[in-house]
């Protein structure tokens, strides 16, 4: 038996009476957090129990709020099935780039000057981005609509993705070079220890604890990401080209289309949060006041590392790109 | 193809394990989001070893090759009359699935975002980001290909809202769901949702409900539940490495305790829907198996066998309350379900007719005595036109935890219960009702993580559902008339065999 209605449904009844028909993203991301602002807690135990304590402090009560999240879109407008299509075509130029490079023996053509930087600069990295990654899932599992919890999600899944090729090519450059880079120690010791990596680790860690949903988003994609993402999409791109590692310098191109994509979904949230309430931008301004310095530290530290390499890029040049890149965030969300 | 094979490099991106510096462990894993059971310092953890390994690049590549399968399978499917040409209580076993499972499957997703980020070891952290983008795609096809048959069959809008409702089922289904994944912490999260639900009952579900629809002929269900099982049976193995680390440290009985917590659970919502579904909505000439015979192959050997593995036991209840629900619990639960049909958002069937009766029998020897009985009596009245009198006027009991409605009196009936009583269990003066013994005691390990909460019955007496009658109830559950369940076949079981077949109602 099949159920009468008196007219067939354009959409979800959740969606109400549209006039346009959604959109295949919108039908499989629109309101499925029913949780947010649910009476008397998000979650169907004790409303006090530890957790539903935990997103009515930092979600529901975060200052970063709006009377209605549901009208957010990502810019990308990504489904899942978009998303790993789009990382598919874009993961096969990546194959297609390492055989490249593999086919001519590129590591083997690495001077020792060039070794040794790639080794005390880029192979450490898998930490700090495995940080961002952790730090994107806390921004998604705390997001108060889909549509803000799948970006973030995809952008940790970004994370993962130059991680893991910085990680191959630790191998290869390893085989070629130096076995002793393609090690946990090779990365971990400088990342614990090494003098121009502990105020990223101190960034980094902080930023980790910046429980509110709304703090951690801003410490992170516009703080903390966009200064980060300039030292190695940017300034490591440069450095690698005038050292003749065109390898790296490609990669790191690659891995801006990602970060790309973060800074458009990101600017568009704080853009829509603004328009419903603008005095959020002191709210975000006043997160920016300590997560930019901090975002900026981080980098201004990693400098040394930058001018050891042969053919090296300056600390100041260093500092520069990072400022701009968040300046020009802050002023593409409109709280610049 | 990069000329490395993954496994010449892929400890250097799993093992991103540090000692914290500039912020204390329990900060960064406080153990609301991340409950450590005593283990410390987290360098414990740090040996955390998924059995199934896979890369960023080969997912990728792995999971467009199979969306791109199994959406042109939907996109076929679509443009022929196969969805109308299903069987009836079929078409209900997948609503109701679609509703109790769509939306919580991308909620599954939080849970593992949280394992993401609160896991104790890099390499778990990695294994629950590719589950928490699984999820994600669960989430978005479970909801994409019922909102395709929304022009064929309104009901799928359930697929999307029965989370935002109170219909009963779907208290049922947040308050187990809430309990394993969305308000759980991370290392339970991955013994509970991991290892207990998507090992030992996702497997029922999927597989098992993949060979009946491929059966039926609902090619588009069969496609994406087998897909589907592909990611969960990946991601489902981050409970062994927690369950071993536990283990190891001298915390087995804390996972044990983990496990019979969940797996009780679990148990008592799948009894629920797939129980029905497998016996009593699913075609008699589709069946390949019966509920208990799939719990059995399924579930009980394969929990067996686990607990064997890792040091565990048998959970307290197994052989005293867990093997004799086998029995009852979920026929018990099918007659309330079809009686109280209008509180439901599917169409119930109620799978009885001669021959169907005749399978009940075979499969559960007893069948007719003890259940046969009241649809013997429910048909007898619709054959004589009174369908009121197989309808609700009240409501039943439900069980504080797990919010399905006591149904003891007919285990009692079935010789399976000493006593047609439910549990009652005072706690800070507060009485509570229990349909089972371990439900009371799942309650009792935690009791302020269950004790504010209220069921549906206690809101009704409380007040919050106005006007307090059935009606009102129904229209608190989120219910419209056009949308409550009625008899998937307009009682046309009732009336096979019998010679003058009365105006059925409608």
């Amino acid at each position: 038996m099949t159920t009468m209605r008196r007219r067939k449904a354009r959409t979800w009844s959740l969606l109400g009476d549209v006039k346009r028909k959604p959109s295949a993203y919108e039908a499989v991301t629109a309101k499925f957090h029913y949780h947010f602002r649910r009476d008397p807690a998000p979650w169907e135990l004790d409303p006090e129990m530890a957790l539903n304590r935990w997103y009515l402090d930092h979600r529901e009560g975060s200052p970063f709020n709006v009377d209605d999240w549901e009208g957010y879109r990502d810019p990308a407008k990504l489904t899942y099935k978009d998303y790993v299509t789009l990382q598919h075509e874009r993961e096969l130029y990546v194959d297609g780039l390492v055989d490249r490079f593999e086919a001519v023996d590129h590591a083997a053509s690495y001077s020792d000057g060039w070794t040794a930087a790639f080794a005390s600069l880029v192979v450490p990295l898998r930490f700090p981005i495995h940080v961002l990654q952790m730090a994107s899932l806390y921004v998604g599992q705390m997001a108060p609509s889909s549509f803000i919890t799948n970006a973030a999600h995809f952008q940790a899944a970004d994370e993962m993705r130059r991680l893991q090729r910085i990680a191959y090519w630790t191998q290869v450059v390893a085989n070629a070079k130096d076995a002793s880079i393609a090690t946990t120690e090779a990365a971990r010791e400088p990342w614990e220890s090494g003098e121009a990596w502990q105020p990223l680790r101190e960034t980094l860690e902080t930023m980790l604890v910046a429980y509110d949903w709304g703090e951690a988003f801003v410490a992170l994609n516009l703080g903390v990401k966009p200064a980060f993402d300039a030292m190695t999409n940017v300034a490591l791109r440069d450095l690698a080209r005038r050292n003749e590692d065109e390898f790296i310098a490609l990669l790191c191109e690659e891995f801006d289309r990602d970060a790309a994509r973060s800074r458009a979904w990101t600017t568009a949230l704080v853009r829509y949060a603004l328009e419903r309430d603008p005095a959020l931008a002191d709210v975000v301004n006043g997160w920016l006041e300590t997560w930019a310095p901090k975002g900026i530290a981080a980098v201004e530290a990693m400098g040394p590392l930058f001018e050891q390499a042969p053919e090296p890029v300056a600390g100041e040049e260093l500092v520069e790109v990072a400022r701009e890149a968040q300046r020009e965030i802050a002023g593409a969300a409109g709280v610049a | 193809m990069p000329a490395l094979r993954r496994s010449d490099w892929y400890d250097l991106a799993r093992d991103l394990n540090w000692n914290l510096s500039y912020v204390t462990e329990d900060e960064a894993f406080p153990e609301v989001m991340s409950n450590n059971y005593g283990i410390t310092p987290n360098e414990k953890w740090w040996g955390w070893d998924e059995p199934y390994k896979v890369s960023y690049r080969e997912y990728v590549h792995n999971q467009h090759g199979k969306d791109a399968s199994v959406y042109s399978v939907n996109s076929v499917i679509a443009r022929s009359r196969m969805f109308e040409e299903l069987d009836p209580g079929w078409k209900s076993a997948i609503v109701a699935h679609y509703g109790a499972i769509a939306v919580p499957e991308y909620l599954a997703g939080l849970g593992e975002s949280r394992m993401g980020r609160f896991g104790r070891a890099a390499a778990w952290r990695n294994m629950a980001l590719f589950g928490t983008l699984d999820e994600t795609r669960h989430g978005q096809i479970q909801t994409y290909f019922p909102y395709t048959l929304l022009d064929k069959e309104p009901r799928m809008d359930w697929a999307h809202k029965a989370l935002h409702t109170n219909e009963w089922g779907a208290i049922a289904a947040r308050h187990l769901f809430d309990d394993m994944f969305t308000a759980n912490d991370a290392v339970s999260t991955a013994i509970q949702l991991t290892f207990t639900f998507e090992t030992g009952f996702t497997n029922l579900q999927f597989l098992g409900m993949a060979a009946d629809a491929m059966e039926v002929g609902d090619l588009d269900f069969g496609a994406l539940i087998s897909s589907i099982q592909t990611d969960e049976s990946r991601h489902a193995q981050q409970g062994e490495p927690t369950v071993k680390i536990l283990v190891e440290n001298g915390y087995a009985d804390v996972a044990q305790r983990l496990v019979d917590h969940m797996f009780w659970r679990s148990w008592h919502v799948f009894a629920l829907l797939t129980g029905l579904s497998m016996d009593y909505y699913t075609p008699l000439e589709h069946r390949s198996h019966s509920f208990k015979e799939f719990m059995q192959e399924w579930i009980v050997k394969q929990f067996l066998d686990q607990f064997r593995d890792f040091g565990l036991e048998p959970s307290w209840y197994w052989e005293s309350h867990f093997l004799p629900e086998l029995d009852w619990y979920h026929h018990a639960l099918h007659l309330g379900v079809w009686f109280w049909r209008p509180t439901v958002w599917w169409n119930p069937d109620a799978g009885v007719s001669p021959a169907e009766r005749e399978w009940l029998e075979e499969k559960y020897p007893g069948w007719n005595d003890t259940f046969g009985v009241y649809w013997d009596t429910i048909g007898d009245n619709l054959r004589r036109g009174e369908e009121t009198k197989t309808l609700p006027e009240t409501f039943p009991m439900v069980c504080n935890m797990c919010q399905i409605p006591v149904v003891t009196p007919a285990g009692f009936r079935a010789g399976k219960l000493e006593s047609p009583e439910p549990q009652i269990h005072i706690h800070e003066g507060r009485q509570y009702v229990f349909c089972s013994e371990p439900c009371k005691w799942v309650f009792q390990l935690n009791p302020a993580r269950f004790a504010g909460h209220t069921s549906v019955v206690d809101r009704f007496l409380g007040g919050e559902i106005q006007p307090p009658t059935i009606p009102g109830a129904l229209e608190w559950m989120g219910l419209s008339p056009e949308e409550m369940g009625q008899d998937a076949t307009n009682y046309a079981w009732a009336f096979e065999g019998f010679e003058a077949p009365g105006a059925a109602a409608s």
